[in-house]
This record gives C-alpha cells, structure tokens and sequence, in this order.
C-alpha cells in the first residue's frame, strides 16, 4: 500500500461543462469544472440534491459523455474511445457499488460477483468470488438470488462485485441512501475497510456529511462548480 | 365526462411517443388494413371471379325450366336491372341429303352471350364474335361436318326449315360438360325456330333465362329465388351452382377469410403485449391522479377514451392503407385477373372498425382493467402495484373476442366454438410447457459459459414475460405458418384435381366390336385413359310403383333426370373416385330380384331417393326394376366418366350398349385424333382441353390472390414481432446497460442478447411448429375439407426461422443499445 503515489492522476477532469435540455430552454449542470484524483486518495462528492453529483460520477466513470471538456480515466482520454472502448477500459479497473445496489437479478449472488471477473479476464473465477462473498459474510447465501436477500445483504453482495477484481477505482453512488442507519454502517465499514486493505481510490457520492468526513478529501458542487476542502492531517485508513 | 373528451386526447397525444402506444397504433392499422385489404380485395375479385365462372354457366343467375318463362319473371329480373338473355335447348334430327344426326340445338337471342364471346371459324381462321349466327344460318361443330360430309354455305335441314351454314362453331362462353349434351351442337337464332317444327308441344325443349347483374342486384333477388325454385322452375346461382368451380372458388373465399382472421390474431397478439407495456407505464400516473382525487370511473375512462381515439385513428389509417393495399393488389394482379372488377363497396371498412374494436377490447382490455385498482398509496410504496392481470381471464377474453370475430367472418357457429375450445385447450397446454421448459431453461443454465447462462437466465427468469412472449410468438408463427401451409395444400390440391395430364377428350359411342381396337389405337400412343365404361340409356319412370314425377319432391318435377334419358352402366368394382357414403356397395353374389344399384348422392338429394327405394328405368321400352343399395359421393370435377346409377355386372349386358372412356391427349400427339375419327367414324371424340384451360387460367388466377395475400400476411406476423420486442426493449435494455457498467464489451453483450433471442425464437418456432400442426389439422378436416397430412418440413424449419427471425430483430433493435451511453439506457444513480 506504500505504492500509492498521488503524483499519477487516477482522474483529470478539466473544464467540464454538461447541460441537459428541457424543452427550449438549456440547465447547466456542470459549469467549466476541473479536478484531479490521485491514486489512493478517497474522495467525497458532496452538493444538494440536484446539484449535479451523480452526473459528474456518471461522466467520470464514462457512463455517458460530457457537453465539453476533456476527462480522462487511466490516463486514457474518454473522448477518443466508443462505448465499446469505454466499457473495455472499465472491466477490472473500476468497481461500481450503487444506491439501488442494481444486481443482476437473473443472477445468483455469487454469479453476480463472478460477472466482473468474466468481463476482465474472461474466465469465471468461482473460488475468487467466493472468498469474496465470504469476505462480505455472504458465504451461506452464494446460490440465492438477488430478490431473495435483504436490502444490505444485496449491497453486500454488490460491493463484493465492486472489489472482486482487486479495481483500481471504484464509484460508491449514496450506497447507503436505501439501507437503515446500522446497515449503511456497517456497508460503509466494509468500504472503508476494502479501500484501506487494498489502497484502492474510492470516489463517494454523498449528502451525509458525516460519511463524507471519512474521505480525505471533500469536493462540495455548488452551481455547477466545486469548491475543495481537505484534511491536511493523515487520512482516515493513515490514522 | 365532456371535460375528460377533451383530456384524454391532449393525454394520448403527449402520450404517443411512448413505444407501447406506437406499437398499440402499428398492431390495429395492421388489423384493421388487413381486414379491410382482403375484404376490399376479396369482395371485387370474388364478384370478378363470379363473373368468370359465369360465363361458364351463362349467367350469375340462370333460371331453367320446360316452357317459356312468363312475363312477370322477364319482369322482375329486369326491374333488379339484369342483363338478360333467353335460350332454348333441345335435342333433334338434323339432316343433309340421305344422311341423318342427331344435334343438340341451342336458339339464343342477340343478347347471348352475357359473359366472354364465342368463337367460330368461317373458314378464314378462328375469330371471337357475340350474338348468334345471322337469320336463318346456323353455326355448326365441326364433327357434325364430319358426320353429314357438310361444307360451308351448305344447307342443313332441321325440323321442316332448312338453315345455311355460316360457320364452324368451335367454342361457346356456357358450353357445358354434361353427358346431356353428347350430340354434335348447332346455335341458331331463336326467333328461327318459330315455325321450324322443333318448338311442338311434346318436343322436350329447355328454356334457360340468363341474368347477368352485380352482387347487388343479385342479392336484390334473393327473396324471389325460392319462389321460383316453388314454381318447378331450376334456378342455377352462380354463388352456388358454377360448375366444376364451386368448390375452388369456396376454398379460395375461405382461405382467404382465414388469412385475414390470421392477420387480426397477429394484431391482437402485439396489441396485448403492448398493452401491458402501456399499463405498467401508467400506474404511476394513474396512483398520482387517484391522489389528486380523481374518482375510479373518471380514470377508467380517461383511459378507455385515449385507446379509442387511438382505435379510430389507427382505424381510419388502416383502412387507407387496405384500400391502396388493395389497389395495389389489384393492380400487381393486373396481368392475372384479365377481369372487369366492380369497385370497392364500403362494407369492409365497417368490418374494418369493427374488428379494431373487437381486437382492443378483446386482447387490452382485461389488461387494462389492471389501472382500475390502483391504489393512491403506491405514491408512497412502489410495492404497492395491483395483482397483475390473471393470464387466464386476458386469455379467455381474447379467445372470447377472437371467437366472435370468427363467428362474424364465417358465418359458422360451431366451427367458431369448435376453434375457440381447441384454441383455449391448445393455450393451455402450451403455457403449461413453456412453464416447464422455463424451469428447465433455470436448472440447466448454471452448466453454461457465463454469456450464455445470462441470456439463458434472463429467459427463465423474468418468467411471466417470458412465457408471455413464448405463447405470444408461437401463436404468431403458428399463424403465419398455417397460412403458408394452407396455400400450398389448397394450390396443390387443386394442382391434384386438375393435373397437366387430366383427361381432355372424351370417346363416346363405342361399339362393343370397336373396344379392342380402340384400346390397341390408345394405348399404342402411350396416352394415359380411363376405363372403358358401358352405358345403356334409360329414363327413370317409377319409383317405389308411382310414377317418378308424383313421387319426388315438387320442386323436382321439372327436374331434367326425370324427363331425358340418363346414363346407366354397369361394373362390379365401385369407380376410384367415388366413395360410398350410405349403405354397401354390391357384392356379386348378392343377386335377389329386384338387382341392386348404387345411385349418386346427387340425383338421391335432388329427387328424394333412399336407401331401399325400388326405381323403375324405361330401357328401350322395357321395365327394369333396380333396388338402391349404396349411394355414393361422386368426384364430378374429375372429368373422368361418371355415372348416377351404377348396376351390378348380369343386369344391363342384354339391352346392348356403347362404351365411353377418357384419355389425355397431349398436344404432340394431336395427330392421333385425325387417326381416331378416320379408323373409327361413328366414334363421337369430346375436346374438353379449352374448358380445361379455362378452368387452369382461373384456380392460377385464384392462386396468385391467394399467395399475395400470404405474403401480407408474413409481412403482418414480421411487424407484429417487431412492435411486441419494442415492447419488450426496455427491461432487456436495463440489463444490457448495466453489463455495460462492468466493462461488458459489444461481443459480450451481443453473445449474452442474442443467446436470449435464439431460445426464444427456436423455443416459439417449435412450439409454433406444434401448434401450426395441430391447428392445420383440424382446419382440413373441419373447415376445407382437404385430408389432414404431417409436414415434417415444419418442425425442421420453424425453429431455426423462429431463431433468425427473433434473433435479427431482437439484434437490431438492441444495436441501439450497445451504441448509446449506459446512462440513458438506466436509471443507475440517484438524483442530480
């Protein structure tokens, strides 16, 4: 975990701009935004509802394209690859752990960790994804189907498929927004815990302030734009 | 309810973007442009193809009987505006010097004939006139000429007058295959037979009064026709008596009708699974408007408005689109319908909205019914969502509907229940299998590579959608495999009827001296004959002891069997063609005064004979006594020599007969026919080879209509499964984008969708293969009257037709998705 260097970025954005239309008129969402995430770092997105956190994660992850700007992933320049490109740049890379957790539901829960897996290597590594589901303490529930688990057994399961490829970035979008209090403690837990062990970058969309503590930086999205605050002190998996 | 007319139009128009509600409009203009298509297109070629087969007969209406026909009948048929034309026929001795034949004449007037010319040759090649021949000549066949050694311009004596002979009479629009009419035929004038001696009282003369009109005008005198028929008088209807073609023309009617009644279950199927799509979309508004306070009966009928204004748009689209179908149809049939067809009438498009409404109430509604009880909660819990649908109660109902809409097109009650229980025990059946093969589907996956098993679980697994689309898709490639598989047996089975080789010449008068050396001069040529049969003439005078006349019913007192003499013969094995349809055929041994006979189950209807019924036959003036023991089913259209009453070998041989037999005649071999009436000249030879052309032209006719609208109706089942995998995109699209968030690449994804869409299509294409056969099946036996027969070439194709076809449009549709962003294809993440 040494290894973690902030001077490669994991993530430039610069002057990010995206606008949706409805009907004549255009919404700003992001305005001439520019940021940079190193290696390691953990990084909360933080900003009111609306302010436009999701589609700044939707855009980094390259889940949808920008109206202007460059972001680039990996060092890789989004813009120069397809959708095809996109997707082979994330698989293995990055893991994804969402608010509505967004298993696979035709899929049991060691089946739904295994899927990342086949998509980065291309082979269905059983055993991996079994200590992972273990590692998660889902062992017993490996051949259940999502619809058949709890709300935090799911995002159980779903941060497991987040870490399974040992990624080096991985998007966690309110994971915590549709559990209950102890729950969502104990996924945050796991997350933290998962970043720490394996030094992996955690960028975190959130309106909890208190989660958003945790990371080592804090990126508020205000209007379109980010205002930074940061721990100069130790991060958290550092103290 | 004024305020809600308003709304649910605004509604359904910010609403008409949705993809359900475009593949609700698509499905209904495809039902009702094929409905109103084939019945705009059935209606003109049917009245055309009437009007063909009219000319066989003479008339669309033909009235016969043995005297003049009186004012008022002349009256009423002008006052439908008919076209008329008055015949007389009879059978005389026609003479020149010593020599002497017997003729079958025909006095027509200067309206014959109403349909098609007559051909004639006046020595200067074949030309096609109308009208008979001028005053005071006749137009003669041309064997006449042969036996009476007569030229042109010569003068032939019939009755006490004496006619020129104008011209060789080669062909005429009603000639008749009647065994009635074997004598050589001479047309004259009619007005030339007053005062020839041939119209005494005694002479057994036939008056035919011919009309020729438009489907209305001949419905117009429907009332009348069995009035008549209680006069004594033989009323020939084209819709039913136009020979030899009936049947054809009946089971193009049906086959088409049942490719129309195809394209509106295809309809119905896509209507019903865009219906759910619409439904599942708008439970959300439809709990928020319940918030708001909107009353349960105002929501209902907000939204039943907004399907009917769509109903009536798709239904006005729809029947453009079958008119110009029909139009076009028409005219890409031009060359092959060389007929005047009457324009489209505004029946169909009734039928049109008729069936949109049938189909929508029949295959939405119970789906529909689903937003009633929306509670206001499901604002709150999104759990909330009221019980789906029963499949049993959306299935019934449609089945119910689609009954209806059978009942209506075939005018068939039993048949339609007969159908709608096959058709719910079939669904049964097939839902309980897909259900079982879904679960096997589940249980097998886990052994699949990884794409595979996804595609395969997403199958298995969304359960409800997927039996729905199995049961959906099999019932559309049933359908469209019935179709085509009707076409080709219904083609093929005429093909069977007529084949290029069916006899075309007929041999009559044979001597029994002459048989051997006719058979050797046939058989030397290598053409294919029938046997020969013997035939003994006579009239049959008594039945049961009374005169015949009084025995049979009244209306068939004038009936011609009873006043002419008719064809016995005799044989000990019943004719290949012909099938026993009460009683027993004859065994030798059998002997016993009076002999026994089997009878044709034409002349038993016609004249009211049972089994057992003693007939008495005038031959030659002798009395024989015959008991009936069979009555058979007789093949008239197979132009091979067919007889009403048959005996048993030992009865008829005394009273000395000649033989008849068939042949074909190829048209290298025309040669042969020179030879025939040279070596055997007083042998009568019967060209029937331009009937059997004509009738060819008509069943290819027939046969193109019948394969343009198949290929509608393909075109109809292509587009009802596109609409209904519109319909199902979005809960694939989810999981496609969300394979694409984990670095899914297009090869993963393609391999994972098209997996999903080869087993569902292989999976409908057998399944429908099973259906398509079960239902041809009963459809021969039950409806068309053909034999039911196996198709193996069904099973081995639909699956792998089903895969491709499913799989390219499911492949299509999906390139979408592997070319847009994830994002838009979900809802991944949370607001902002």
């Amino acid at each position: 975990m040494g290894e973690q260097k902030h001077d490669q970025p994991v993530i430039r954005v610069d002057d990010l701009n995206k606008t949706v239309g409805i009907g004549e008129r255009r919404l700003s969402i992001l305005d001439g935004l520019s940021l940079s995430i190193g290696a390691g770092e953990s990084v909360a997105v933080l900003g009111s509802s609306g302010a436009g956190k999701s589609t700044l994660l939707g855009l980094m992850a390259g889940l949808d394209a920008p109206t202007s700007g460059s972001i680039e992933l990996f060092g890789q320049q989004l813009a120069d690859l397809d959708e095809d490109g996109r997707a082979r740049l994330r698989a293995g890379r990055v893991g994804f752990v969402f608010q509505n957790f967004q298993l696979l539901p035709t899929l049991t829960a060691l089946e739904n960790v295994m899927l990342p897996l086949e998509m980065a290597a291309g082979r269905a590594d059983a055993a991996l994804a079994r200590r992972w589901l273990e590692r998660v303490g889902l062992n017993e529930r490996a051949g259940h189907l999502p619809k058949q688990l709890s709300g935090g057994e799911q995002q159980r399961v779903a941060v497991a498929r987040a870490f399974v490829t040992e990624p080096k970035l991985v998007f966690a979008d309110e994971p915590t927004g549709n559990l209950d209090r102890a729950t969502g403690q104990r996924i945050i837990d796991l997350l933290f815990s998962l970043n720490r062990e394996r030094g992996t970058t955690l960028v975190l969309v959130t309106h909890d302030l208190a989660l958003a503590s945790r990371c080592q930086r804090r990126l508020h999205l205000e209007q379109g734009r980010i205002r930074e605050t940061r721990d100069d002190v130790e991060p958290e998996w550092q103290r | 309810m004024i305020h809600l007319l308003g709304y649910s139009l605004r509604a359904l128009r910010r609403d008409a973007r949705a993809s359900d509600v475009r593949a609700l409009f698509i499905a209904l203009c495809v039902a009702v442009a094929a409905t109103t298509m084939i019945g705009f297109f059935l209606e003109r070629v049917e009245s055309g193809l009437e009007r063909q087969a009219g000319r066989l007969l003479g008339g669309d209406l033909v009235l016969v009987k043995g005297s003049d026909f009186d004012a008022d009948t002349v009256g009423r048929l002008e006052a439908a505006g008919m076209r008329l034309s008055e015949q007389i026929r009879s059978v005389s001795m026609a003479s020149r010097d010593d020599g002497f034949q017997m003729v079958s004449f025909k006095g027509v007037d200067a309206n014959y004939p109403l349909y098609g010319t007559v051909i004639i040759d006046r020595g200067d090649g074949a030309f096609d006139t109308q009208g008979g021949p001028p005053r005071g000549s006749v137009w003669v066949e041309p064997r006449l000429a042969q036996l009476l050694g007569l030229q042109l311009d010569d003068e032939l004596q019939l009755g006490s007058q004496r006619y020129r002979v104008d011209a060789w009479l080669l062909s005429e629009p009603d000639q008749q295959l009647g065994f009635e009419d074997l004598s050589p035929r001479v047309m004259i004038q009619r007005a030339d037979l007053d005062g020839s001696g041939l119209l005494q009282p005694g002479a057994r003369l036939t008056y035919r009064l011919m009309a020729a009109g438009d489907a209305a005008q001949l419905a117009s005198l429907d009332p009348q026709l069995q009035r008549w028929r209680d006069q004594g008088i033989r009323v020939l209807d084209v819709r039913e008596d136009s020979p030899s073609l009936g049947r054809a023309l009946e089971r193009a009617q049906q086959y088409l009708s049942l490719a129309g009644l195809a394209a509106v279950l295809l309809a119905g199927v896509a209507v019903a699974m865009a219906i759910r799509r619409y439904v599942e979309r708008h439970l959300d508004a439809a709990a928020l408007a319940r918030c708001f306070g909107m009353v349960q009966r105002d929501l209902v009928a907000l939204f039943v408005l907004q399907l009917a204004w769509l109903a009536l748009a798709a239904t006005l689209v729809g029947a453009l689109l079958g008119a110009l179908g029909q139009a076009l149809l028409v005219r890409l049939l031009a060359a092959f319908l060389p007929l005047e067809l009457p324009a489209p009438g505004l029946a169909p498009l009734a039928m049109g909205l008729l069936t949109a409404l049938a189909v929508l109430i029949g295959f939405a509604g119970p789906t529909l019914a689903r937003l009633r009880q929306v509670s206001a909660l499901k604002v709150l819990r999104r759990e909330l969502e009221p019980l789906p649908v029963s499949g049993w109660l959306a299935l019934g109902v449609a089945t119910l509907c689609f009954g209806a809409l059978l009942w209506l097109y075939s005018g068939e009650l039993l048949l339609s229940l007969g159908v709608l229980l096959g058709g719910l025990v079939l669904l049964a059946a097939l839902w309980g299998a897909t259900w079982l093969a879904l679960d096997l589907l589940f249980y097998t996956a886990r052994w699949l590579p990884s794409t595979l098993r996804i595609g395969a679980r997403q199958l298995a697994l969304r359960r409800q959608a997927s039996v729905g689309q199995l049961v959906a898709f099999s019932v559309t490639f049933a359908a469209m495999a019935i179709i085509s598989l009707v076409r080709g047996d219904v083609i093929s089975d005429w093909q069977a009827r007529l084949p290029e080789d069916a006899p075309n010449q007929f041999a009559i008068n044979i001597q029994p001296s002459q048989l051997d050396a006719f058979a050797r001069a046939l058989d030397g040529s290598g053409e294919s004959r029938s046997d020969f049969f013997p035939i003994v003439r006579g009239r049959l005078t008594m039945i049961n002891g009374v005169t015949a006349r009084q025995a049979v019913p009244e209306e068939a007192r004038e009936d011609g069997n009873l006043s002419r003499e008719i064809n016995l013969t005799w044989r000990e094995e019943m004719p290949p063609d012909n099938q026993i349809i009460s009683g027993e055929w004859f065994s030798l041994d059998e002997g016993g005064e009076p002999a026994p006979i089997s009878i044709a189950s034409d002349l038993s209807e016609r004249l009211g004979i049972k089994l057992g019924d003693v007939l008495g036959f005038d031959i030659g003036g002798e009395i024989l006594d015959a008991r009936v023991t069979s009555i058979r089913e007789v093949e008239w259209e197979a132009f091979r020599p067919n007889f009403f009453v048959i005996f048993p070998p030992g009865e008829l041989e005394r009273f000395g007969a000649s033989y008849i037999t068939s042949f074909y005649l190829s048209a290298e071999h025309q040669g042969l026919l020179n030879r025939l009436v040279r070596d055997f000249p007083s042998v009568t030879l019967l060209d029937i080879d331009a009937l059997l052309t004509q009738l060819r032209e008509i069943l290819a006719q027939v046969s193109r209509a019948v394969e343009a609208i198949l290929a509608l109706v393909l075109f109809a089942g292509v587009a009802v499964l596109y609409a209904a995998m519109i319909v199902s995109h979005p809960a694939r699209a989810h999981e496609g984008a969300l394979l694409r968030v984990f670095g899914a690449g297009d090869r993963y994804l393609l391999r994972v969708q098209a997996t999903e869409f080869v087993l569902l299509g292989a999976g409908s294409g057998l399944l429908g293969a099973a259906l398509a056969e079960l239902a041809a099946a009963a459809l021969y036996l039950g409806w068309l009257d053909l034999p039911a027969r196996l198709h193996p070439l069904l099973w081995l194709s639909m699956p792998p037709l089903g895969a491709l076809l499913i799989g390219g449009i499911g492949l299509l549709l999906s390139r979408s998705l592997r070319r847009t962003a994830p994002l838009e294809s979900l809802k991944l993440l949370g607001e902002g």
